[in-house]
């Protein structure tokens, strides 16, 4: 079993090359951030890195833009609205899949967790048609609904995945020490199911908070939320109050790691 | 005391009512998913249905016009030798992109597999905070960082006397592609992180203690065993670049377009509907089949592992 | 009146049959082991007294009432699940505390009671920790305490040693059975391990295949063996085929009999086995036969001889330093020593040995 030093050459230029590719991926995924939150505070009123200084003047562009705090509301609104929606269709859901037993469970899933194969411009498209057909105009109720649609696998994925980490002893456990099918359920499941529903709930705010491919369809031209704004004003313009927005977007995303972070844990959002 | 002594029961038939509440009170049966399903199906299926049917329909004022089915416009769109190019072009920056995420998110996810403590903790929020942060921003961020003089990248490599004239990268495929793998890189290595970092070390172990290095055990223990995840990811990533319309048209200027990005101009632009159902179909349905094609040799391959096993 | 009877218990799942007509009865404040190899449907009964499974037919009686076809929250059975299934998101004492909180106890009662239950169970300093901060024996205290507390009229135990070790798995069993004497609650364990069933139980039901084999004290089990399968599975046994005819089992030593004549089977334990080294001349009658393993255990020498039988003959001898010991190859004669702890059993009973 005399192996040839060779190998052993290969293992190391193999080791080298896997760490120089992370090396490059991790650059790669923090670098933009960390670069508009640099733009930022650039104090000049052009785009140069590193800044040439520090100022917050861009920041305080965005609070003295009415156009743009008016559509943080809207998506405020939009977003905490999608929220409840996903939360209130999506956790029952997740009891049925997981702890249903009945026939077709397996198309039952699959269809629930349909729309993540679905393109966020079809859904919003399709929206826009279909609100056509009946004169439903582009507004916050079909950008409401439409987002809905978009985000509620979010809410069936982390919930069923905590669903299914439950130990069904648990519950029987509580029958026999005396408690009914509704207290065992507030006492028992509720409680264990809170983290990852609060997960889920903030994952729904972000991802509707954020969206623009549903969003340009459907949202109200005249109350246009946040990222639809963003988008028009990125496409005329590079001024570093968009930087700004965008810092205070990441800032946003970081509190909502941070919360998911303390409750289910990050690795499981890929699940 | 002896059991004999009591007299066997007559058997009795299991009532259904017994042992109902084994089921948990919610999640017994089917209906806790209806109001999702029939959410699903009013404001997904209904509409997609539309979407596909105003392509073969004349609309007037919001109106089905009665008879006028035709498969004129779909006939038409698949004639047009623009609908081919840009389909072409949809397709091989999607695919472009997504083994690019492949080959930069396997080593990704492979170390965080080997990191321990803090070092992993930070990994993760490397990972999963562009996730969290709007696509928007970060298409924006290589605006900044691609830009033309003035860009981050053509300052850095001017000053560091890489290169004497600014690069043309904004407005060109190479923007597009690096934008969309940097965007799509999460999406990859989530997948891969799950099967990696869990993974049975003792297999590793068994082929290095086999006479193995460590670069074979790598090809031939580690990467198969991780297939499935590979295919989830490939899939995943093929169909988010493939219909992804925002990072083309920003990263590729105004004159730049694929599919994705005609099916909106054509929506919201030209305000053609007709025409952009037709591309919407079109766009969904190949979509769909390269998915499909990407599943099924993803399983194919993972079968032929069992099988070896 | 037993204070526990479960009466002809059948259930099936689907198509396949797991418990099929058991009958038991357990005395008021003793113990009860259900024993037998995975699968035997052991789990399932004890399942089926708490109401977790309804059973296809049969009757489940405590202190004179049936209790079949009440829902499990109502049985006042105490259950201690193979993991304790705590409660992870409560404290100790809040686990120990639900059953009464359930019952809408007065705060100064639960209070009282959980103390109570705690000092029980030896854990009174940890009321306020939570589940995953306690060792696996203090887990199953908190578990047996949270049942307790409810004063049940019997108590279940699913394999509660399953999850500890080897060592701590001696000393928790002592412990649980005095505490059980100490509170006087009748109790029923489930196991697969026979020495746990010996160490605990009053009386044990042996069970395989759905079907209680034989049930009794633990040393009539041992003793007197109804099937070869329970023989087997309670310590060790030769099970030795022949015929029994006019009284007697055709063996050397013509062991007496009661069994009926016919095809028959003679259960012998290695213990009662002596061997000795063939002699010419040696008029005694026994079974000649050549070593062909032995396994030296310190106190004892274990050999096993081939008779010429399907199976080797195991023996079990005592092992003194000074005295030769027959190694493989020797030529033995091995001979019952008390043959009034010889059991011949019919040959239909032990058909189902393997």
């Amino acid at each position: 079993m005399r192996l040839a030093s060779g190998v052993v050459w290969a293992d190391r230029i193999g080791m080298a090359a896997l760490a120089i590719v992370t090396g490059f991926s991790i650059l790669l995924l923090v670098a933009p951030s960390l670069i508009v939150l640099a733009v930022s505070i650039e104090p000049r009123g052009y785009i140069s890195f590193p800044p040439s200084g520090f100022s917050l003047r861009w920041y305080e562009a965005v609070f003295a833009n009415r156009q743009l705090t008016d559509s943080v509301l809207v998506s405020l609104r939009v977003a905490f609205s999608v929220m409840l929606v996903c939360l209130a269709l999506g956790v029952p859901a997740a009891f049925a899949s997981v702890r249903g037993a009945f026939a077709g469970k397996g198309a039952l899933n699959a269809f629930l967790l349909s729309p993540q194969m679905m393109p966020g411009m079809v859904i919003g498209i399709a929206s826009l048609f279909f609100g056509a057909y009946f004169a439903f105009r582009a507004s916050d109720a079909m950008l409401i609904l439409s987002l809905s649609v978009f985000c509620l696998p979010f809410v069936i994925r982390i919930a069923m995945a905590r669903l299914a980490g439950l130990d069904p002893r648990l519950d029987e456990a509580s029958a026999n020490l005396g408690a009914g099918k509704l207290e065992t359920f507030a006492r028992v499941t509720v409680p264990q199911l809170a983290p990852a529903l609060l997960a889920a709930g903030a994952f729904t705010f972000i991802e509707a908070f954020d969206n623009v491919t549903v969003a340009l369809f459907t949202s109200d031209v005249r109350a246009r939320p946040l990222p639809v704004e963003l988008y028009y004003l990125v496409q005329f313009d590079s001024s570093p109050v968009i930087a700004a927005i965008s810092s205070l977007e990441i800032g946003l995303s970081f509190l909502a790691m941070l919360l998911i972070a303390r409750t289910v844990g990050l690795d499981r959002l890929g699940r | 005391m002896s059991t004999e002594a009591l007299r066997p029961p007559p058997s009795r038939p299991l009532s259904p009512r017994r042992g109902a509440w084994m089921r948990p009170l919610v999640g017994g049966g089917l209906w806790p998913a209806v109001p999702a399903v029939a959410y699903l199906l009013v404001f997904m299926v209904l509409p997609i249905g539309t979407l596909l049917l105003f392509g073969f329909v004349t609309i007037e004022r919001g109106r089905i016009v009665g008879d006028s089915f035709t498969l004129e416009p779909m006939l038409r769109a698949l004639s047009d030798p623009l609908v081919w190019r840009l389909m072409w072009r949809s397709f091989w920056v999607a695919a472009a992109s997504t083994v690019l995420c492949l080959l930069l998110a396997y080593p990704v996810a492979f170390a965080y597999g080997s990191l321990r403590g803090v070092w992993r903790t930070l990994l993760l929020v490397a990972i999963v905070s562009p996730l969290l942060t709007s696509a928007l921003v970060r298409t924006y961020a290589w605006l900044v960082i691609l830009g033309g003089r003035r860009g981050i990248l053509n300052q850095s490599l001017i000053w560091l006397g890489v290169i004497d004239e600014p690069l043309r990268i904004l407005n060109t495929d190479w923007a597009v592609l690096i934008g969309m793998t940097q965007i799509h890189l999460p999406f990859m290595i989530l997948p891969l992180l799950a099967v990696l970092s869990e993974r049975d070390r003792r297999l590793e172990e068994a082929s290095l203690n086999l006479g193995a290095s460590r670069t074979a055990t790598f090809f031939k223990v580690i990467v198969p065993m991780s297939i499935p995840a590979i295919f989830a990811g490939l899939a995943l990533v093929f169909a988010v670049s493939y219909t992804n319309f925002i990072i083309p048209q920003l990263l590729g200027g105004g004159n730049y377009s694929t599919l994705a990005v005609q099916v909106y101009e054509q929506t919201i632009v030209v305000l053609d509907w007709t025409r952009g159902a037709v591309l919407a179909t079109l766009l969904l349905s190949t979509c769909f089949l390269f998915v499909l094609a990407i599943v099924s040799l993803g399983s194919r391959l993972s079968r032929w592992n069992e099988v070896r096993r | 009146m037993s204070h526990l009877v479960i009466d002809n218990v059948s259930k099936s799942f689907g198509e396949l049959p797991v418990l099929r007509g058991c009958s038991l009865s357990v005395e008021k404040g003793s113990v009860l082991t259900l024993l037998g190899p995975s699968g035997c449907g052991k789990t399932t009964l004890l399942r089926t007294i708490a109401g977790f499974i309804t059973p296809d037919a049969g009757r489940i009686v405590v202190q004179g009432n049936d209790i079949s076809d009440m829902p499990p929250n109502r049985r006042e059975v105490g259950y201690v699940f193979q993991n304790y299934a705590l409660f992870p998101h409560l404290t100790i004492a809040a686990n120990v505390a639900y059953g009464l909180k359930v019952r809408r106890t007065s705060r100064a009662e639960v209070a009282r009671r959980v103390e109570d239950a705690l000092r029980l169970v030896d854990l009174s300093t940890f009321a306020d920790r939570y589940p995953a901060q306690l060792s696996g024996g203090q887990q199953q205290r908190v578990a047996i305490a949270r049942s307790l507390v409810l004063e049940p009229s019997v108590l279940l135990l699913d394999e509660p040693f399953n999850a500890l070790d080897a060592r701590l798995r001696l000393t928790m069993q002592i412990e649980l059975r005095k505490l059980i004497q100490r509170v006087g609650i009748t109790s029923i364990f489930v196991t697969h391990d026979q020495m746990e069933a010996m160490t605990l139980s009053d009386t044990v039901a042996v069970m395989h295949k759905g079907v209680v084999e034989q049930f009794g004290s633990p040393l009539d089990i041992y003793d007197r063996p109804r099937t070869a399968y329970v023989a087997n599975f309670i310590g060790r046994a030769n099970v030795i085929p022949g015929e029994v005819a006019n009284g007697h089992f055709d063996d050397p030593a013509r062991i007496a009999t009661q069994a009926p004549a016919g095809p028959a089977v003679l259960v012998v334990r290695p213990e009662n086995v002596t061997v000795e080294p063939a002699t010419a001349g040696d008029a005694a009658p026994g079974w000649p036969g050549t070593v062909t393993f032995t396994t030296a255990l310190g106190p004892t020498v274990e050999y096993e001889i081939d008779c010429g039988w399907p199976e080797p003959l195991r023996a079990i001898a005592p092992r003194s330093p000074g005295r030769p010991q027959a190694g493989p190859g020797d030529r033995v004669v091995a001979r019952i020593a008390d043959p009034a702890a010889a059991v011949v059993l019919r040959r239909q009973d032990g058909a189902h040995v393997h």
